[in-house]
């Protein structure tokens, strides 16, 4: 039984405008939908500057208008970035200013006005008010403005910040400050909050020093805006970056990675897919069911009926909205982590921004994401770590052996949680990149032991010691206690964010592109190999030709692809799972396997139009291949299987001639009763009128006609004459539909003419031909991956075009020639295109001597498409490196961008932990700081002094009236 | 190699050896079963491959197992040939109670035939048998530590009789599975990760059947030269005392 998907074909590289919008988290289905209302998107340069707060600076970007967002980037692509939803925008006002200055005042929702002075000429500056007026309105039109109160309540921030200041910036906060006076049990139900709450997070919260990080969580998001609204300043990157307070950290997972805004527009829908889908199983719940005790197991939630029922609804809610996807083993580890730290909710949410943007096809059923993200990193470790890369080659150790579940359970399993819970603080903050940097850093820490090691079992023991080791100082002889204090775990992220900086996204974009087609060729040919080996039977064909048939099927899927099967996922892995449906076939798609592999099952044409020489194919229809559809079909399914296909080549490659005579009549002979009826052996004529269509010269239709004659001669002769009339009496009338004529009598009238009989002796058998399929030259490449291999001119649609053009001229001066190559090409009688021929000049030929047709004539009898494949090579081969020079250049150059904009860094600069004390904040809180400001890269905000003056000035500025 | 060795009892043998067969059949716990010194009540989780090692002592030398432990979902397949490649042994395993995990082991027989390592020891294990047992048999159930009493209870099922309740859990006969395991030159074990039964078993029977001097001549210089070469096996052959492998003491170093 063997699945075949043609799935992976047709990804598609994102478009720029389309990472824009994944790198600022914005929901793919809003923001089509907002276009599909006529909202337009636009971008401008900027500068922003929040008002209240005198402490942070100005700085310059872009602001993105894409409803129903508006985001920001500063200049660095990293200090400022924020993403609001329009909604919670409550007024905006343009601002009386200097001269020549055009700037807006925006109050956000949390009460904090950005100041946003447009830079751009001013139609531009006009143009994008006004769009941003539409999209404001059209969000008021819908009511999104009034959910945002009721949302908020569901946020810890509110709770948060309400009970530290009692400011009464809207009504909400007031209501859930007196909720947070009472004490935290009282209001677990007013906000989400994950079982932590009740089971206690992983970690000693003096140690992980909780309460200096919520305080100045407490201070960034009184002044920055939270949850849907929140700023990221520099300041918020470096409090992510040693760590996120345990209350908060659900709730910040959720705003940096974005999941926020589908749970906001999305109110009730887990709980509806739940309540819809109660009771129903799947392959997908059954594994589930298997792994749900062996999700952090440890963690006492999970030995309780709670927890393991929440983590149950949780990726059951999951594998009903993406049924494709399902479930996949370490998604049970990620959400069982996710759900100490946020509700069933939120982490539904967030497992969806996993799966479907942060670890893109990581979990998918051929797991092409694992296996790409693999590959780059690899190539990753060989271009920053050649010896350890070096040293791995030369003792045959892989690296994904160790490194692959780092990057599907995000470290969760590897090392403590505590630790795994800052690195994905990390990830979610800064994004994938954070992988690769982590694991270049571990493996370079490494590196010394890393040589010594011999296999993978060694590799795998070096890991799990040092992960282990984490918590332990990373300079335990240093005479510094400052530097004794650093513990591994801190060393880690230092080295990562400081040695490693120059891993961007881009750099991982880059690198996904370059490998690619790799993968999905490695993924492909695996599933191909295994379709082979696991066919009941190969019957007479070696395996490689059991290859080419695979590959025709695929081809043929690529082009007229079969009805998805119904139940679970389509899957490119293989095997005798029999809750997965074997692929079949329609009658369409076999048609195009049927022309892949029989040369008279397509029309091609010679076409000869004085600039090129090229053969057109196209697939045939006729009622006899739909009738070999239905021979093959023994199981009566109406459709074929992989194997059905090797079965019935294998039915007919292999014959002698009077196997071919007894294939071809059994073919035709409808109710398999021995005989065919005259309507079978019309039908039969018709079939081998339809097979030699195409022949030069007429001594196949001499045949054909001789073979009626004969046929209905011998049957009328052979006929049983009832008793005692004489053998030459006129025959009985018989029906149109009775049995007519046996197989003895069909072989007599076969044999009985010479090149029927060499027909079915060679013809028919080699007729079917199996030849090797050109990767590049599938279907899906003008819209899929391949398409970008390509260059623009090698497009489906625009070879199609460019032959038009040269179709066109070529008739224009008198050069343009048609022929069809004939099926069998037996015979080369060329009277007639020797006509046609003498339309061409000798100059304009290729080959001097020889026409193009008797070229293509001389060959047909052995492989006829010897002169396609390489046509078809010739074509691909010019154009496909052009795709593949690009990306390594831009790599390298923006690797060296940002090597140069590195900051120094300084591991000196953090400071003793051990002296900690809870009750001296002050200092307490410089000490995360200090942590911190090892981060802390100088920020540039772009600007110069003056714009910093005019961006001053601006927020002391009066409303226009 | 062999004849220049010191015969030092520390000096183990590595082998590389990995576990195939469908979502829970058993892999994990056969394993962890194996493995039992090192074993914790909780399991850990297979993403990819779990990494465990065994020493196993075969009368003068120790052998030491890498046991890669592969994730059963079938999604995880492709990634299985990174655990497979080089292994010189492999269990595959399938469900006494379900007939279509013993297609599934076919298909890895098959794929490790001709995708891994030429002289790969490869078994059969037919496991959960305690579920077709007769209820009085598996009434001792399973303390975890209970490998002695476990290894006594080696009758096979069929013959003890009885409880037409529990045979007819069955799917795959004994027959069945261990004539195709003797055509396709398999090792084949009927096994119960639950009471023990048959685990240790495959790891001896492996391990005997294993070309340890091939594998020994062929380890890089990982400071190995060679066990073995007792005066009581000069000729380097790997003699097993056959109750020693049966005992405690056979795989529990």
């Amino acid at each position: 039984m063997s699945t075949i998907s043609t799935q992976l074909r047709n990804f598609k590289e994102p478009t720029k405008e389309q990472l824009t919008q994944l790198f600022f988290s914005l929901p793919p289905t809003l923001v089509d939908q907002a276009e599909q209302d006529g909202l337009e998107k636009m971008e401008i340069n900027a500068i922003v500057s929040l008002s209240d707060d005198a402490e942070e600076d100005s700085y310059g970007g872009k602001l993105h208008l894409i409803p129903p967002y508006l985001s920001f980037l500063s200049v660095d692509h990293k200090s400022v970035r924020f993403t609001i939803p329009l909604c919670t925008i409550r007024r905006v006002e343009k601002l009386n200013a200097r001269a020549g200055v055009y700037a807006l005042s925006l109050a956000l929702w949390h009460g904090m006005k950005v100041v946003v002075q447009l830079t751009s000429l001013r139609p531009t500056a006009d143009l994008f008010c006004s769009l941003l007026r539409d999209a404001l309105k059209a969000e008021l039109q819908k009511g999104h403005m009034k959910l945002v109160k009721g949302f908020s309540k569901t946020c810890y921030s509110e709770t948060l910040v309400a009970a530290s200041s009692g400011m009464e910036e809207n009504p909400s906060t007031q209501k859930l400050q007196q909720e947070a006076e009472q004490n935290s049990e009282g209001n677990e139900t007013s906000y989400h909050g994950g079982l932590g709450l009740k089971y206690k997070f992983p970690g000693d919260p003096r140690r992980l020093r909780e309460a200096s990080k919520i305080k100045l969580w407490t201070k960034y998001l009184e002044k920055h805006g939270r949850n849907l609204t929140l700023l990221r300043y520099p300041q918020c990157t470096r409090l992510t970056q040693v760590g996120l307070p345990n209350r908060l950290r659900g709730e910040m997972w959720e705003v940096l990675s974005g999941s926020i805004y589908l749970r906001f527009v999305h109110p009730g829908e887990y709980l509806r897919i739940l309540e819809e889908n109660q009771g129903r199983t799947s392959t997908s719940t059954e594994d589930i069911e298997k792994d749900l005790h062996r999700s952090l197991p440890e963690y006492s939630a999970y030995q309780s009926e709670e927890g393991i029922g929440a983590l149950r609804r949780v990726l059951q809610a999951y594998s009903f909205k993406n049924p494709e996807l399902g479930y996949c083993q370490a998604m049970n580890i990620l959400a069982a982590a996710l759900l100490i730290y946020m509700s069933e909710e939120q982490a539904f949410w967030l497992l969806e921004v996993l799966c479907d943007r942060l670890l893109p096809g990581y979990y998918s059923p051929s797991m092409h994401g694992t296996l790409l993200d693999q590959r780059v990193f690899e190539s990753l470790v060989q271009r920053c770590l050649p010896m350890i890369h070096d040293h791995f080659q030369e003792v045959d150790v892989q690296l994904s052996v160790a490194s692959l579940p780092w990057f599907l359970s995000l470290f969760i399993n590897s090392m403590p949680m505590i630790f795994a819970c800052r690195i994905m603080d990390c990830f979610f903050c800064m994004g994938p990149k954070v992988l690769f940097q982590v694991g270049l850093a571990i493996l370079k820490i490494n590196g010394e032991k890393l040589l010594e090691i011999q296999d993978d079992g060694g590799f795998i023991h070096l890991m799990r010691d040092y992960f282990a080791s984490l918590n332990e100082s990373a300079y335990p002889d240093s005479q510094d206690p400052r530097s004794r204090a650093i513990n591994r775990f801190q060393e880690l992220l230092l080295i990562s964010f400081r040695e490693f900086s120059t891993i961007t996204d881009d750099t991982i974009h880059a690198e996904r592109r370059k490998y690619r087609s790799e993968i999905i060729y490695s993924i492909e040919s695996f599933s191909k190999r295994a379709a082979v080996r696991n066919l009941k039977s190969l019957e007479r064909f070696t395996k490689d030709q059991g290859g080419l048939i695979y590959d025709a099927l695929y081809r043929a899927m690529c082009i007229a692809p079969p009805p998805a099967p119904v139940l679970p996922p389509p899957s490119l892995i293989l095997g005798s799972n029999d809750d997965k449906p074997e692929t079949r076939i329609g009658l369409k798609t076999f048609r195009v396997f049927l022309s892949e592999v029989a040369t008279w099952a397509r029309d091609e044409k010679i076409i000869v139009n004085g600039f090129q020489e090229r053969v057109d194919r196209e697939v045939a229809e006729h009622e006899f291949i739909d009738r070999l559809f239905f021979f093959w079909d023994t199981a009566c399914r109406g459709a074929l299987s992989f194997q059905d296909l090797v079965s019935g080549l294998d039915g007919v490659m292999f014959n002698d001639l009077m196997e071919n005579i007894e294939w071809f009549f059994n073919l035709h002979d409808k109710n398999k009763d021995g005989y065919l009826t005259k309507d079978e052996v019309l039908t039969l004529s018709e079939s081998f009128l339809f097979i030699f269509r195409y022949e030069v010269g007429d001594a196949y239709l001499g045949a054909i006609s001789r073979f009626m004659t004969n046929a209905f001669e011998y049957g009328d002769t052979l006929l049983p004459r009832p008793e005692g009339e004489a053998e030459d009496s006129p025959p009985p009338e018989i029906g149109h539909n009775q049995p007519y004529l046996n197989l003895a009598t069909f072989r007599m009238v076969v044999l009985a003419d010479e090149i029927l009989e060499s027909f079915f002796e060679t013809d028919l058998s080699a007729s079917f031909r199996l030849e090797p399929v050109q990767l590049s030259d599938l279907p899906a490449g003008n819209v899929g991956f391949l398409g970008d291999l390509l260059s623009n001119l090698a497009t489906d649609d625009n070879k199609k075009l460019f032959n038009r053009f040269t179709d066109q001229i070529g008739k224009t001066i008198g050069k343009h020639q048609v022929v069809h190559r004939p099926a069998i090409g037996r015979y080369k009688t060329l009277e007639e295109p020797k006509a046609r021929e003498s339309l061409l000049t000798p100059s304009m030929r290729r080959s001097p001597s020889k026409s193009t047709l008797s070229e293509s004539s001389t060959i047909t009898s052995v492989p006829s498409s010897v002169s396609i494949s390489t046509d078809v090579s010739g074509q691909s081969t010019t154009s496909a490196p052009a795709g593949h020079e690009t990306s390594p250049m831009t790599m390298v150059q923006t690797a060296n961008a940002a090597l140069m904009e590195r900051t120094p860094f300084a591991i000196d600069d953090a400071k003793d932990e051990e002296e900690e004390d809870e009750d001296f904040f002050g200092d307490e809180d410089d000490g995360v700081m200090d942590e911190v400001d090892a981060f802390l890269e100088a920020h540039d905000n772009g600007l110069t002094q003056v714009e910093r003056d005019v961006a001053k000035d601006l927020l002391n500025a009066k409303p226009v009236s | 190699m062999a004849d220049s060795a010191s015969g030092a009892t520390d000096k183990s043998v590595q082998v590389k050896l990995v576990l195939l067969g469908e979502a829970a059949v058993g892999k994990s716990s056969i394993v962890l079963r194996f493995v039992s010194n090192e074993f914790q009540a909780n399991k850990e989780p297979t993403i990819g491959a779990a990494f465990l090692t065994q020493k196993c002592r075969l009368e003068d030398r120790v052998l030491r197992y890498e046991i890669w432990d592969t994730a059963g979902q079938e999604r995880f397949h492709s990634l299985a040939p990174m655990y497979y490649r080089n292994a010189q042994a492999a269990v595959v395993v399938y469900d006494v109670t379900k007939a279509a995990s013993l297609e599934k082991a076919k298909s890895w027989v098959k794929e490790l035939q001709r995708q891994a390592n030429p002289n790969i020891v490869i078994a059969l294990a037919g496991n959960k048998v305690d579920l077709v047992q007769p209820s009085a048999s598996t009434s001792g159930t399973t303390s975890s530590e209970s490998e002695d009493e476990a290894d006594d209870a080696t009758a096979t099922p069929e013959e003890t009789a009885g409880g037409e309740q529990a045979e007819s859990l069955r799917q795959v006969p004994r027959d069945e599975a261990e004539a195709y395991a003797k055509e396709a030159g398999l090792l084949f074990f009927e096994t119960s990760a639950k009471t023990g039964e048959g685990i240790v078993e495959i790891f001896t029977e492996i391990a005997k059947k294993i070309p340890i001097e091939h594998i020994l001549a062929s380890t890089r210089g990982a400071g190995r030269p060679g066990a073995g070469g007792r005066p009581g096996a000069p000729d380097g052959g790997v003699t097993l005392d056959e109750n020693a492998a049966k005992g405690k003491d056979a795989c529990n170093c």
